[in-house]
């Protein structure tokens, strides 16, 4: 990369005289092809595949029509995207040139580089902002709709059966949202300045995750006209083997997510190893980066449990092999442990880069060292190794091994150990400091509050004589709503508004991001503690209509999404506001000491004219002792 | 860098700020653990079986032991929200020192967490070493109940064959539930009673309880199973010894 700065830029534009196949690829090509490609492979495989079923355990040709026309999507998407002009050129020896290079990285396409296979991580962070805004604006929609059938008790107005697939949608769609929202925009915008790189490892693969996830995305939305996924965002089989082809796009989504989870943190990893301003030791690499590369290399042997899981579902359901199927020797408990040993590192997955975005804030906005780094370093790191030994927690109600039961219990109560350090952490940095009230000061007290609910009521469930109450009941909803959204989104939001000038070039509102905030905050803790009182009561998870008095605790929680959704328009609105009309933010608007601040805006193609060298680590605030 | 160690401290607890807090921290302790335990209790209802009365206890003595450490938190989040605050664009002086560590109150945090996860962790153990027990106690009788989308039904194995959608219990008599499904993973559920089983096809899956309050309590499925989920649910009614034996030879069993 260095000697690509080195060498003088070619003449400005690309004034070839003929156009090059990559210039003519973009996203219309992308899903043009990609729908060529599902058609084909949809009459392809009618044409081909034997029609009878009979003597099998399938229950009709009809998933393995979905599946084979979704992978034909896929194919022609990526095709029709340019993935795999890079690889083939290398096959053929004639490996991009340096003019190839640049013009894939973007340089001089202005608003085009966002609609391509753009290899410059801030473009790709930008695709990823974007991209997660519109899953959760999906995912949103269908709380929303979900909320609303829970208004009263009975009368939902959704019919069972659109509400369960509802129900399966948002889940899993919000999972996706939460897993990217912050290793995606902020990893890949911020991360790679942060730590003094000019880009990513391989910027190519960078650019393959981003749009893996966008070629997944149709494959789940199709869902919605295949009749849904009714059956939760885990997809228990055998449940799930009696889904309508809806179950087929939730394979897929699946499936073509883990790929580029795997693909980005690979990349991810890789950057942070190898790729380290001189000077920056591990001790003076930044605490969001501790994270990033936690939630991304924990996702790296957790996503392909996932995958596996999928693969076997979809053979199941497509070739009458029967891993699931008790008639046919398997077993729905094979489905359950494969799909929470990727199930529960997952949740640290989302959580962890979130509370670590916080803790690089902290420092900013308290004017004062972070406290205690090398807590924060053994608290991420201790969540990340005892979350791969804790998945059959979700499985004690289960009946597949009691005995289990009790060593499950206590590797899951030890993570509490180092989850209290990043309490001690954050209020550590908190206490003493000279506040500085933003909104992602006031996300780092709303992420104290909502994760210490989320916690202690963790600690509840992961007892194995309470969780026989509690398990499968709202009060988990409520639990994972408060890590996930209530610490997890939190943590996002706040980075948005705290990286919005280096993205955008211009401020957040400071008063949208208020009024945002408060309605977030307040609607979030009524819906929530309404949701643990049902809970509490005995109402059950995923159930359209609920018993008389359940009736109460359902309206304040209806009550409270109403706020949040109000709260997240707002916000939605000042990202769009501040993006086309914000004030012109200064290099460094919160006078933070990371690198990302040195860099100017807009912050030009490679970063860097000079790779900064380190000397000290970015939380020398504080008067020094006299 | 400079830590707490080598800072003058005449004593800690004659700053201000920590005095604030430890009194804030005594009061939010206070509120946190009696309004937490209390609504909690409360929104459980009243407990049908000694399994319950057990979960119930357990919430309300982890909401107390861990009152303490929410409080803390609390306390010291507010006196940082008290003591001084700046807005505007631009940052307000840097804080008055550099520290960054503070190895006795890491050591003190780290402790105490571990002493808390222990307790939590042996006293989970010893309940559920008991509810391992009960299930293979001899002496209960056995009720068979298979889940299948979506209705339960209940075999009382020791008393001929007889089959019910409502399930009867005595009071007072261990039962252990013999549970399994005919088509996808239902959870077989007594909500009142604190208990939990999935209904796996295929397999028989076990629990265990001794319903101690003659009544009518609810039967609910925990585990997504299909179209009509919110609707597989029966009721338990709880009777007297006689009452049970009248009901079993009624449906044709014997007693």
């Amino acid at each position: 990369m260095t000697t690509m700065m080195d060498r003088p830029a070619s003449a400005p534009g690309h004034s070839a005289p003929k156009k090059a196949l990559i210039e003519r690829l973009n996203i219309f090509t992308a899903f043009g092809l990609g729908i060529i490609g599902a058609i084909v492979f949809w009459y392809i495989a009618k044409a081909i595949l034997p029609a009878n079923t009979a003597g099998s355990y399938i229950k009709s040709n009809r998933d393995q029509w979905v599946l084979l026309a979704m992978i034909g999507w896929l194919i022609g998407f990526m095709t029709g995207i340019g993935a795999f002009i890079g690889p083939f050129r290398w096959l053929l020896g004639k490996d991009l040139s340096h003019e190839e290079n640049l013009f894939y990285a973007g340089k001089d396409l202005g608003v085009k580089r966002y609609f391509r296979y753009t290899t410059d991580h801030k473009v790709v962070g930008i695709q990823y902002l974007v991209t997660t805004m519109v899953v959760f604006f999906v995912g949103g929609v269908l709380a929303m709709l979900i909320r609303t059938n829970l208004g009263h008790a009975g009368g939902g107005w959704l019919q069972p059966q659109t509400y369960n697939a509802i129900v399966g949608m948002h889940g899993i769609i919000m999972i996706v949202a939460t897993i990217i929202m912050v290793t995606g925009p902020f990893g890949n915008f911020i991360m790679p300045i942060m730590i003094g790189a000019r880009d990513m490892a391989f910027p190519r693969l960078n650019a393959l995750s981003l749009w893996l996830i966008i070629a997944a995305i149709p494959c789940i939305l199709s869902s919605i006209f295949l009749g849904g996924i009714p059956t939760g965002w885990v997809a228990y089989n055998p449940l799930a083997s009696q889904g309508p082809p809806g179950q087929d796009g939730y394979i897929m989504f699946i499936c073509i997510f883990a790929l580029s989870t795997m693909v980005a943190g690979a990349n991810i990893t890789t950057t942070v190893i190898k790729m380290r301003a001189k000077g920056m030791t591990w001790n003076r690499t930044p605490i969001f980066i501790y994270g990033v590369v936690a939630s991304v290399a924990l996702a790296l042997p957790a996503f392909p449990f996932f995958f596996l899981s999928q693969v076997l579902s979809a053979m199941d359901r497509a070739t009458g092999s029967t891993f699931y199927d008790v008639r046919g020797g398997g077993s729905g408990w094979l489905y359950e442990n494969l799909f929470w040993i990727m199930g529960h590192p997952e949740v640290y997955v989302i959580l962890i880069p979130a509370v670590a975005a916080l803790m690089e804030m902290a420092p900013v906005f308290t004017r004062r060292p972070l406290f205690s780094f090398n807590m924060a370093i053994m608290g991420i790191a201790g969540i990340s190794g005892l979350s791969v030994l804790v998945w059959a927690h979700h499985m004690y109600t289960t009946g597949w091994a009691p005995l289990l039961n009790g060593p499950f219990m206590l590797t899951t109560e030890l993570i509490s150990i180092p989850t209290g350090l990043l309490f001690l952490v954050l209020i550590g940095t908190l206490w003493r400091g000279r506040l500085w009230m933003t909104m992602p000061t006031a996300s780092i007290y709303a992420l104290l509050w909502n994760f210490m609910i989320g916690g202690v009521t963790g600690i509840y469930l992961s007892d194995v004589p309470i969780d026989g109450a509690l398990h499968g009941s709202m009060f988990v909803t409520a639990h994972f709503h408060y890590t996930l959204m209530g610490a997890g989104l939190t943590g996002a939001v706040a980075s948005l508004v705290y990286w919005f000038p280096k993205m955008t070039g211009r401020m957040f509102d400071k008063t949208l991001s208020w009024i945002g905030f408060w309605f977030v905050q307040i609607g979030f803790n009524i819906a929530f503690i309404g949701m643990f009182l049902v809970g509490l009561a005995g109402q059950p998870r995923r159930v359209g209509s609920y018993a008389a008095l359940f009736d109460q605790g359902n309206m304040i929680t209806t009550g409270g999404a109403y706020l949040i959704m109000a709260g997240m328009l707002v916000f939605l609105y000042g990202v769009i506001s501040s993006w086309t009309h914000g004030a012109k933010a200064p290099m460094n608007p919160w006078f933070a000491k990371t690198l990302e601040w040195t860099v100017p805006n807009p912050v030009p193609l490679e970063n860097f004219d000079v790779l900064p060298v380190v000397t000290s680590d970015a939380y020398g605030y504080g008067k020094a002792q006299s | 860098m400079s830590d707490l160690e080598t800072q003058k401290r005449p004593s800690v607890f004659e700053r201000k700020d920590v005095k604030q807090t430890v009194y804030l921290w005594v009061i939010f302790t206070a509120i946190i653990g009696y309004v937490a335990a209390t609504v909690q209790a409360r929104s459980m209802g009243a407990a049908a079986s000694e399994t319950m009365s057990t979960t119930i206890h357990m919430i309300r003595v982890f909401t107390w032991v861990v009152a303490p450490v929410a409080g803390l938190i609390a306390a010291m989040a507010a006196t940082t929200l008290i003591s001084k605050m700046h807005f505007g664009d631009t940052p307000p002086d840097e804080a008055d020192h550099q520290i960054r560590n503070s190895p006795r109150a890491t050591s003190t945090w780290l402790i105490v967490s571990s002493l808390l996860c222990l307790f939590a962790v042996v006293w989970g153990t010893i309940v559920l070493q008991r509810d391992n027990a009960a299930v293979l106690d001899l002496a209960a009788m056995n009720v068979n109940v298979t889940g299948q989308q979506w209705v339960w039904n209940f075999d009382y194995v020791d008393n001929g064959t007889v089959r019910s959608a409502d399930l009867y219990l005595p009071v007072n008599k261990p039962v252990v539930f013999h549970v399994t499904s005919k088509d996808v993973i239902h959870s077989f559920w007594i909500v009142q009673m604190g208990i939990k089983i999935d209904a796996n096809p295929g397999y028989v899956t076990e629990t265990s309880v001794t319903p101690n309050k003659i009544g009518i309590y609810d039967i609910r499925c925990a585990e997504l199973c299909g179209l009509y989920h919110a609707f597989m649910q029966t009721k338990v009614h709880v009777v007297s010894q006689a009452d049970y034996a009248a009901w079993i030879k009624s449906q044709g069993g014997h007693a």
